[in-house]
């Protein structure tokens, strides 16, 4: 892997120490999230129960029956479909709108600087808390933004509370606490690129949508594969904004998986659904991070190899 | 049982707190200070002497979990009197509604024994009941040795009493011999009308008399009276707080149940009757022609805050939520007005599903007989006199209150109707929920329902049907059908 | 990249202008609701002029709260202090545990390096209901359960799996060549890592730490659950002007205002490091 390895073999006298160091120093922050974990196989075992809290003498295992009944129950489904697209449409959008922003910002300047910190204002904004906002500002009496729709024409926009544009509406404020975000991350990417490759494309007179293609997207990819990581990932478990929102309504329209887990949780004490619900949505991240990881040092390596 | 100026001074003796207020009110009476005092000084001893130990628990602690609620707020002005009375300390926790409940489930299922007692609705003990969070508060009612003999236990509503207690087996009937109680009533809610009497003189309407002439009414009131207001408030979000206001008390009125209970126990859904779905189509009809924009998001707050700013003419919703926009700095304060509704024409009288507002004892308390020292004191009739005329802890669940005439007075001066609304629907006032473990499924899938509905995604037969299927099918799977 | 004609130049500005607007508008519409009574606001249609208010920031500071059902005490500075305490305690222990590890996984390939580092950063992906809920039930046997250590320790999910990543990344562009010097010079290996490796690393740390905080000061639900309301976050606090005799959205929008001040103040303050912090390749590894 990388060239550090060699070096570390030529002083024989630190071998002992050399060896159990990177344990002694990475076992604290190891045990430290194993030690929170340990509910986690809890859940596992819940998952495989019939466990309702409102009737307790009726918990026993099921085993795979809590996940059995998935296959048949529409609202599981529903529940599945609605997360990926959420993610899916909210990463893509932020991706698009965040590599935009961090174009325009690209050069150092003072004004541009002082522009990315004042972007990063709804990044600090709790999505708890932005969701209340954008409540207050859809709302159809006095919100700001009913009656700004009111004046284009659209009086009857319902924003949150109608099912054709609740997903609209959650997407939006999503967008705009997280693409701050990913801007930060690709501008920080963008003004850390080597020079030389731009000069030599711009005195051959290479067309821009060219440089930018082979060139910038190239480079950047490890930070928009970052990027896209832990944002994928978050989206894929939202709560805050739509549990704040609609709690997963109207309807079933977002009802995604933690609004779905938590309502069955806390609502219904259906412990066994719950778990059951989530240990899927694990499921899901893990791959989700297994693949991208797996990518990321790929494309790191191959980074290396080249630089 | 209360003689007018002794049962006030009584009432008043134990809140210390207030002293000046009553000094002030007594001296505005006609009475000096140093008479005051030596009143005081009687009413006290007079209480004290009370063949009952309050002291027994002295120097105890207890901690409450409670919700931000008029109601709280009215027992924290007055806790200072319960701990000089007892020489306990109380603590608590105050929890916002949004996220109140998720807060007692949480502490109970992890077995906390945090808290001693806490605030919760009669709906939520179905849940808490069975899972053995909660104590039966019998053995400490009918003790006269922890309980002190003016209780008057009899003196609780007997509807809303009953509606407390329950025998735990899905589908027993509230308040049955067998029955359990699982929390003792605090004050609560009739689902009626509530109407801003400006708006409705400004356009010619008159209160409506059932469910057509509310639609008709609200149509009219949204048409006519302008500036965006719209005629009716209800509540809307996905949640079993949509189900149990106006909608049920309504539905309720045309006899129809959300279960029936077959001979041998077992439960099926019933909302899918021609009767059924004739009254969800107006309802829906309703919402859709005169309801607010955003329904689907309408709770408690929003239904109140509309009306309290003047951006709907009416709700049919908690009476005591229109009790509240008609104080304080809302910009309607004093042009609200009650009626009790009756949907059914066919109907005798108004058949209000209620909302109890209840203090239960946690199972993991870790001193009962001293946690049942502030539940009977916070259920006395001392306090809900003092919270009834001096706060806003309405409605009272003890008929004393009622009779009392500084409430009514303070009612008939200011809520025009809001007595004889309650004297009228306050005889078929109950819950008419059947209490079940799946109470919260059922009314989170119906409300989902519904939302589908007004939005037009499903019919309303069709919508109904679904929901009465997929219900059954999870009464089934739960081992209840 | 220099040359730009003058009709571009136009339509960049114009670009970054309305995206200053989409993301600034909502923020500066709160800020002025803030100022406002609970009358102007509810107001239809929404009024442009009003006279400004500091009630709002008022009874939030003295903690007393006049409303329809009188005078309510609110807890909000205590719930702002309780944000401020998690936050920086949670990120402090995350940058101690973290930074060492993110150093051991940079310098030294061991024997499954990458599975642990893999395993560190899939807990930043568990849903977090999955471990929170029987948390609650642990956390109570264990005692844990309403104390700031307990919240702090749960914090860590969100903080430490962010530091690592991003500071690890950062280690690892930095050549090691200096540390090397400086050790065959005769240092023990911790004044290398004191002296030369977190100099270094100096701006990826302040930038994966300012990241960490601001995940940690927005996070709502870990607290909710597990602490009780002296122990909570504006998050949670700022519920609760939704009083059951009406909502406060003068002071919602206050306690807004005055939840992402600090967050905002800490970035100015740190700003040259979040970016730059995180130009380094930091992120990209």
């Amino acid at each position: 892997m990388p060239a550090v390895v060699p070096t570390a073999r030529r002083r024989s006298g630190l071998r002992i120490s050399k060896r159990a160091l990177p344990y002694v120093l990475s076992l604290p922050a190891l045990l430290v999230c194993i030690g929170i974990l340990v509910p986690f196989f809890a859940a596992v075992l819940y998952s495989f129960q019939r466990y309702r809290l409102s009737q307790p003498w009726n918990r026993q295992y099921n085993w795979g029956e809590n996940y059995l009944n998935f296959f048949t129950d529409p609202g599981f489904w529903n529940t599945l479909r609605v997360s990926l697209v959420y993610a899916g449409s909210t990463v893509v959008l932020e991706l698009l709108l965040g590599l935009g922003i961090a174009l325009l910002l690209q050069k150092r300047t003072r004004l541009n600087n002082f522009i990315s910190i004042m972007l990063l204002m709804p990044l600090m904004t709790a999505p708890a808390l932005a969701a209340l906002m954008w409540k207050l500002m859809t709302n159809p009496g006095f919100g700001v933004l009913s009656y700004l729709a009111g004046l284009v024409g659209l009086q009857d926009f319902r924003w949150a509370s109608s099912p054709s544009t609740a997903l609209f509406t959650v997407v939006l404020v999503d967008i705009w606490v997280y693409t701050p975000f990913i801007m930060i991350l690709l501008l920080a990417g963008l003004r850390s690129l080597p020079t030389q490759p731009f000069e030599a494309a711009a005195l051959d007179g290479v067309p821009r949508s060219f440089v930018f293609f082979r060139i910038t997207l190239p480079m950047l990819m490890p930070y928009i594969l970052t990027a896209t990581l832990f944002r994928l990932l978050d989206s894929i478990q939202q709560f805050d904004i739509i549990y704040a929102m609609t709690q997963g309504g109207p309807g079933d329209t977002l009802t995604v998986f933690q609004v779905e887990a938590y309502l069955n949780f806390f609502q219904s004490t259906n412990v066994g659904r719950s778990a059951a619900l989530l240990m899927i949505l694990w499921v899901i991240t893990y791959f989700l991070s297994f693949v991208f990881i797996k990518n990321w040092l790929r494309l790191r390596e191959r980074a290396r190899g080249e630089a | 049982m209360y003689e007018k100026e002794k049962g006030l001074i009584d009432a008043f003796v134990r809140q210390q707190v207030d002293r000046r207020e009553l000094l002030r009110r007594l001296g505005a009476m006609g009475i000096t200070a140093g008479a005051a005092g030596t009143l005081l000084n009687l009413a006290q001893t007079r209480a004290w002497a009370a063949d009952f130990d309050w002291m027994a628990h002295k120097g105890k602690k207890l901690k409450l979990l409670l919700n931000k609620h008029p109601y709280a707020d009215a027992m924290i002005a007055n806790l200072q009197a319960f701990k000089d009375l007892t020489g306990m300390d109380v603590t608590y926790d105050v929890f916002p509604e949004d996220v109140y409940f998720d807060k007692v489930t949480a502490a109970l299922s992890s077995g906390s024994s945090e808290y001693d007692a806490f605030m919760t609705g009669a709906y939520m003990t179905w849940t808490y009941g069975p899972a053995g969070w909660v104590t039966d508060l019998n053995e400490w009612i009918k003790d006269p040795a922890k309980t002190n003999p003016n209780y008057a236990w009899d003196d609780f509503l007997p509807g809303v009493r009953k509606s407390c207690a329950w025998n735990g087996k899905p589908g027993g009937e509230l308040g049955s011999d067998d029955a359990k109680q699982w929390c003792i009533p605090w004050g609560f809610e009739q689902n009626n009308i509530t109407y801003n009497k400006t708006m409705f003189d400004k356009v010619g309407a008159t209160v409506p008399g059932n469910l057509d002439e509310l639609l008709t009414t609200a149509a009219k009131l949204t048409k006519d009276v302008g500036g965006g207001v719209y005629g009716i408030g209800v509540r809307g979000s996905r949640s079993w707080a949509t189900i149990h206001p106006g909608f049920l008390s309504a539905y309720a009125n045309f006899e129809q149940k959300d279960l029936n209970v077959s001979a041998d126990g077992k439960l099926s859904a019933a909302m899918n009757t021609p009767e059924s779905k004739e009254f969800h189509k107006k309802w829906v009809q309703m919402i859709q022609e005169s309801g607010p924009k955003n329904w689907s998001t309408y709770t408690w707050y929003q239904v109140g805050t509309d009306l309290g700013a003047g951006a709907s003419a009416m709700i049919y919703d908690a009476d005591i939520l229109g009790y509240f926009m008609n104080g304080g700095d809302n910009k309607m304060a004093g042009q609200l007005a009650y009626a009790a509704f009756k949907a059914n024409p066919a109907a005798k009288a108004p058949t209000p599903n209620i909302w109890i507002w209840s203090l239960a004892m946690s199972s993991y308390a870790k001193d009962k007989d001293a946690t049942w020292y502030f539940i009977q004191w916070a259920s006395g009739l001392d306090h809900a006199i003092f919270g009834a005329t001096k706060m806003d802890f309405v409605n009272p669940v003890r008929q004393a209150v009622w009779k009392e005439e500084a409430f009514r007075d303070k009612l008939n001066k200011s809520y025009p109707g809001y007595v004889d609304m309650f004297d009228v629907s306050a005889p078929g006032a109950s819950i008419k929920f059947t209490a079940q473990p799946l109470f919260f499924d059922l009314t989170t899938e119906w409300a989902a329902t519904l939302q589908k509905m007004v939005a037009k995604e499903v019919p309303v037969d069709e919508g109904l049907d679904a929901l009465a299927q997929s219900i059954d099918g999870q009464l089934k799977e739960a081992g209840l059908g | 990249m220099e040359h730009t004609s003058l009709i571009e130049r136009i339509l960049r500005g114009i670009a970054l202008a309305l995206v200053v607007v989409f993301f600034m508008f909502p923020l500066l519409w709160i800020f002025l609701m803030s100022f406002q009574t609970n009358e102007t606001i509810l107001s239809i249609p929404p009024q442009l002029f009003f006279t400004p208010t500091l009630q709002n920031y008022t009874a939030l500071i003295t903690g007393k709260l006049t409303s329809a059902a009188g005078t309510l005490d609110i807890a909000f500075m205590r719930n702002l202090w309780n944000s401020v305490f998690l936050s920086v305690t949670s990120v402090a222990v995350s940058l101690l545990l973290g930074v060492p590890a993110a150093y051991a996984f940079a310098r030294h390939k061991f024997r499954g390096s990458e599975d642990i580092a893999f395993t560190l950063l899939s807990f930043r992906f568990a849903p977090p209901l999955l471990v929170l809920l029987p948390l609650t039930l642990y956390f109570q046997q264990l005692g844990l359960a309403n104390t700031y250590f307990g919240l702090v320790w749960v914090y860590q999910l969100i903080c430490l799996p962010l530091i690592l990543w991003i500071v690890r990344g950062y280690f690892e562009d930095i050549s090691a060549d200096v540390e090397y010097a400086y050790r065959i010079a005769g240092h023990s290996w911790f004044a290398t890592f004191r002296k030369i490796a977190l100099p270094l690393a100096g701006p990826g740390i302040a930038a994966a730490g300012l990241l960490a905080f601001i995940f940690a000061w927005n996070n709502f639900v870990f607290a909710l659950v597990l602490a009780s309301a002296d122990k909570q976050p504006v998050t949670v606090g700022a519920l609760a002007f939704v009083t059951a005799s009406g909502i406060q959205y003068g002071q919602i929008a206050a306690a807004i205002v005055l939840s992402i001040a600090p967050t905002l103040a800490l970035a100015l303050y740190a700003q040259r490091y979040l970016v730059e912090g995180l130009s380094l390749g930091a992120v990209k590894g």
